[in-house]
């Protein structure tokens, strides 16, 4: 096991710049998640990390270990590929097992000490005999999994190796990999674009885009305090909302939300308001913080939630209110007239896209 | 505007029925959304709506012309196919223009309104370029303008977001319904995605192996569900669906998790029964009320706003929502106490699929 790091890395590709001079560090033990859409440079650098790419500049280690020329082989690093990729004239045992075969730094007993754990945590028992061609993909990649493990590299990587399975065994998939991780420690870089799969299996998620890593944070953080506005938009379902603000006296108010907040010292230029969905509140009566709203759109959502679009001052919002809530399980009508609560201990202000540091805070309505 | 109505509709290929006496109004205000599993019949129904194929039995009326032997060029629709279609030869500007050329409409209007969707859809600098330079979502968008930009009472959209990055789909389906909201026409939607249903439906109509389960407003669909088959293709994650034994005398269902009391509606005949409990519909239990069961956490599915939670109780596996911050995290293996919120879950028979009653309550007294 050892740490990744990566320095001024870059890749181009004619006149496209894949990845931008990144400056790393891929913790020992740790799983980080590269995500980000299509395109955003994660396969190619994982793909520099594996040695399956040449670096157009900069450096990769494995430790204190230089490894940017090294060959793919030399480098000790395990890999799960979109596609499992088997030695179909082999069972599952013996697929799991080959590449520890031939290291010779591994008895004979370690060896079958380590498969049978792989094994054991797949519950692949059943078919430890059967050949490849016998199962079905997720199956497949299961012991593709099972085999990269097994090998205690100093770096496992993994490309995206849900995407082309189907929704039931891509549960599977994820399920082991957690059981997986709850026993063997190791130097995990995965790449993936479902945002689900990057929150729940990462223990840091490091979010990129157009060939830069945006931010790394453990999942939560990187939800509830995203850097840029990006972060913010890319995680969630939908993202969070963004609302232009207006100076007004000493401090400014939100479009459509006429509460007064202090301005941040650095001025409100290209300011915007930012909050989730899921603290908007709404309801059929006022109260001191709510503001008039009326409903523009609405869609039942994930968990039978409700998904509401507000119109609020001429501003669109978007407002989960979940089952239970006050107008569970039903939510309020297209063209009705409510009033929605927006917690300023919820939102983020953003200045160009960048967060800005200062906490937010209320006016005093005498000021 | 137009109301569409099928009557009877049927579509064999030899032996294979893709459609079986579909019967089905479809509202000219609001966006239906058709939605099944793959292989359901849905893409048959457009294709048969559009004319692209006959229907072997039945009949297709528009406000209520019948329109079934009337050519596929004389129906005035815009259609988004699933594969983009587009012209190769041609500029995307000429492929999104290409329809309202042949209907005659002027070429400054034209323009205009190519460029209003292209800015809509985020395709305004492709215009120029032709279909092989783009990306597939690019070509996707290309094919939604084009498909959008008819003059045409009724558009049809068949799966137009398949495939494409998750926050694409999210900001596409919003630009839809913008544009729908824009466009006064009936808009039939087609989509294998229950979510993306969901999402985008104001009616919703439910086909599985080339019947019609069942179709109404998406709230009604999704809440009242008549059939079993509808909640287990309405609603994400999955239902849970488990076999149950009814006790009429007792008004109570047995279950691999427990006995459930039951309101019976009319009709319920046989005990073999099936009960739907909809993730958000297991719940923790109550202060100083005893749970149903204890179950076991096997996995935790973080989205972000919520968390999918995966329990196994008495070889059981069931799925449940739960808001982030609502309770402590959890980590595999944990215990977890739940109950099932009286209301909600459905009680179908097994033999039919039929409804026959709800869950009351998870306790005694």
């Amino acid at each position: 096991m050892a740490d990744v790091r990566v320095e001024k890395l870059r890749r181009e590709f004619g006149s496209l710049v894949a990845v931008k001079d990144i400056t790393f560090v891929f913790p020992d033990g740790a799983v980080t998640c590269l995500l980000g859409p299509s395109g955003c440079g994660k396969t190619t650098l994982l793909r520099m990390i594996a040695g399956l790419e040449r670096p157009s500049a900069g450096v990769i280690r494995f430790g204190d270990r230089d490894v940017t020329t090294l060959a793919a082989r030399r480098r000790d690093v395990a890999m799960v590929f979109q596609y499992p990729v088997m030695y179909r004239t082999l069972n599952v045992t013996e697929n799991i097992e080959l590449p520890l075969a031939n290291d010779r730094t591994v008895s004979a007993a370690e060896r079958r000490r380590r498969v049978d754990e792989a094994i054991d945590i797949l519950e692949l028992g059943e078919a430890r005999g059967l050949h490849i061609d016998r199962l079905d993909l997720g199956a497949r990649q299961k012991v593709a999994m099972g085999r990269a493990i097994a090998r205690r590299a100093a770096v496992t990587l993994f490309d995206e190796p849900t995407t082309n399975v189907e929704a039931h065994a891509k549960l599977a998939l994820i399920r082991a990999f957690k059981q997986l991780r709850k026993h063997v420690r190791q130097t995990i870089v995965y790449v993936t674009h479902d945002q689900t799969e990057a929150m729940t299996l990462a223990d840091q998620i490091a979010l990129m885009r157009e060939g830069r890593i945006e931010q790394c944070a453990p999942p939560p953080e990187l939800y509830d305090q995203p850097d840029s506005e990006f972060g913010g938009w890319f995680l969630g379902n939908p993202g969070m909302n963004f609302l232009a603000v207006r100076p007004v006296g000493a401090g400014f108010v939100v479009d459509g939300v006429p509460f007064r907040l202090a301005a941040p010292r650095t001025g409100l230029e290209d300011v915007r308001f930012g909050i989730r969905p899921e603290y908007i509140r709404i309801d059929t009566a006022q109260s001191p913080d709510s503001v008039p709203a009326r409903v523009l759109r609405r869609a039942v959502a994930i968990g039978g939630q409700h998904l509401v679009t507000l119109d609020v001052g001429g501003s669109r919002i978007k407002a989960k209110v979940s089952p239970g809530g006050g107008l569970s399980p039903r939510a309020p009508e297209v063209g009705a007239n409510v009033f929605m609560t927006c917690p300023i201990e919820h939102a983020i202000l953003f200045r160009r896209g960048q967060r800005v540091a200062e906490p937010l805070r209320r006016l005093d309505s005498s000021a | 505007m137009s109301r569409i109505r099928f009557e009877g509709v049927s579509k064999s290929y030899r032996r294979t029925m893709a459609l079986d006496g579909i019967d089905l109004n479809i509202e000219p205000s609001g966006l239906t959304v058709v939605s099944g599993p793959p292989g359901c019949g849905k893409s048959v129904l457009a294709r048969i709506l559009i004319g692209l194929e006959e229907p072997t039995a039945g009949r297709i009326f528009f406000d209520g012309d019948d329109i079934t032997e009337t050519p596929a060029a004389q129906r005035s629709i815009g259609y988004v196919p699933q594969s983009f279609a587009l012209f190769p030869h041609m500029s995307v500007f000429d492929n999104i223009a290409y329809p309202m050329a042949l209907q005659g409409v002027p070429r400054a209007d034209i323009a205009r309104r190519v460029d209003q969707a292209a800015g809509m859809l985020h395709i305004g600098p492709l215009l120029a370029k032709r279909p092989s330079q783009l990306s597939g979502g690019e070509k996707q968008r290309a094919a939604i303008a084009r498909g959008l930009l008819k003059n045409a009472s009724i558009f049809i959209l068949d799966d137009p977001l398949v495939g494409l990055d998750f926050k694409l789909r999210e900001s596409l389906m919003e630009d839809l319904k913008d544009m729908r909201a824009e466009i006064d026409a009936t808009f039939l939607y087609i989509t294998s995605d229950p979510l993306e249903a969901l999402t985008m439906a104001e009616h919703l109509a439910v086909l599985d192996r080339g019947r019609l389960v069942e179709a109404g407003r998406v709230d009604a669909v999704y809440y009242d569900p008549a059939w079993l088959r509808t909640i287990e293709l309405v609603g994400f994650p999955r239902c849970n669906i488990l076999p149950g034994r009814l006790d009429t005398a007792d008004s109570a269902c047995a279950t691999a998790i427990g006995r459930l009391p039951v309101t019976l509606e009319d009709g319920a005949g046989s005990p073999e029964a099936m009960v739907a409990i909809r993730p958000e519909d297991i719940v923790r239990p109550a202060a100083g009320v005893a749970p149903l069961g204890v179950g076991k956490v096997t996995l935790v599915e973080n989205l972000g706003s919520e968390s999918v939670v995966y329990i196994e109780l008495h070889e059981t596996t069931l799925v449940t929502t739960v808001p982030v911050g609502a309770l402590a995290s959890f980590d595999l293996g944990d215990p977890y106490p739940l109950a099932v919120r009286p209301g909600g879950p459905t009680l179908f028979d097994r033999a039919s699929g039929r409804r026959i009653g709800r869950i009351r309550e998870t306790h005694d007294g």
